[in-house]
């Protein structure tokens, strides 16, 4: 087992623990742990040689926590 | 060899420093200097030209974050 | 990559998951994120993808600034 390989499935169970029993339980608290397993599973395709995967999953994950922070916005603005 | 030796015991003693810190202002300066020896370490660790484009997007990417927490940290901007 | 250099990156990586698990103060877990980053770029750099090394060193901060602002929303 490659090195890279371990250290990103023990930071994507670090992370998914982290983001099941979030300690202050806010969705701010939960949106920055939701970023960890995101790190993990990016060293884990790190593990095989992909290139276009990789870039594209950082682009994802970009576009998706800007659309969990907008819908978060709108959710305080309208209740 | 010994430079990229020394700049990675900076870089795990910075760490350190930044993890066990209790106060958020005196977190800051050590997550600085982590990233600049992380910064030098991109740079030393492969013989390629793109290396030194790498490392300098990592600077000033590093840098930007920083100087974010800091300014949101400090109160953000008055309006 | 030189083992020593692989133990010494993957336990600022740990560290910094563990931290940012753990901490409870937001800035807290934002700077411990900012560490996290700093493990995990030079094993990508090392695997050769300096190109993709770039991409996350630039993506990076601007996914923290998109996170401050529902932090300085929280806050306020």
């Amino acid at each position: 087992m490659n090195a890279v390989f371990a250290l990103g499935l023990a930071i994507l169970v670090i992370g998914v623990l982290s983001v099941a029993f979030v300690r202050p339980k806010t969705y701010v608290a939960r949106l920055i742990n939701l970023e960890i397993p995101a790190w993990g599973l990016l060293l884990v395709m790190l593990a095989y040689d992909e290139a276009l995967a990789l870039l594209t999953f950082v682009a994802v994950t970009a576009i998706s926590t800007f659309v969990i922070v907008r819908l978060m916005e709108w959710r305080d603005a309208s209740c | 060899m010994i430079a990229l030796y020394l700049v990675a015991a900076i870089a795990v003693f910075a760490a350190v420093r930044v993890v066990i810190e209790q106060k958020t202002g005196r977190k800051l300066p050590y997550a600085n200097v982590m990233n600049f020896a992380v910064a030098g370490t991109i740079v030393l660790l492969l013989d390629h030209p793109l290396s030194l484009v790498a490392a300098a997007a990592y600077f000033v990417g590093s840098t930007l974050e920083a100087n974010a927490v800091a300014s949101t940290y400090a109160g953000g901007m008055k309006r | 990559m030189i083992v020593a250099l692989e133990v010494a990156f993957g336990l600022v990586a740990l560290l910094g998951a563990v931290s940012t698990a753990l901490v409870r103060d937001s800035y807290g877990k934002v700077i411990s994120l900012g560490v996290l980053v700093a493990g995990i770029v030079p094993f990508i750099v090392d695997r050769g993808y300096l190109d993709v090394a770039v991409a996350v060193s630039l993506i990076a901060p601007v996914v923290t600034i998109f996170v401050l602002m529902a932090v300085r929303r929280a806050e306020a």
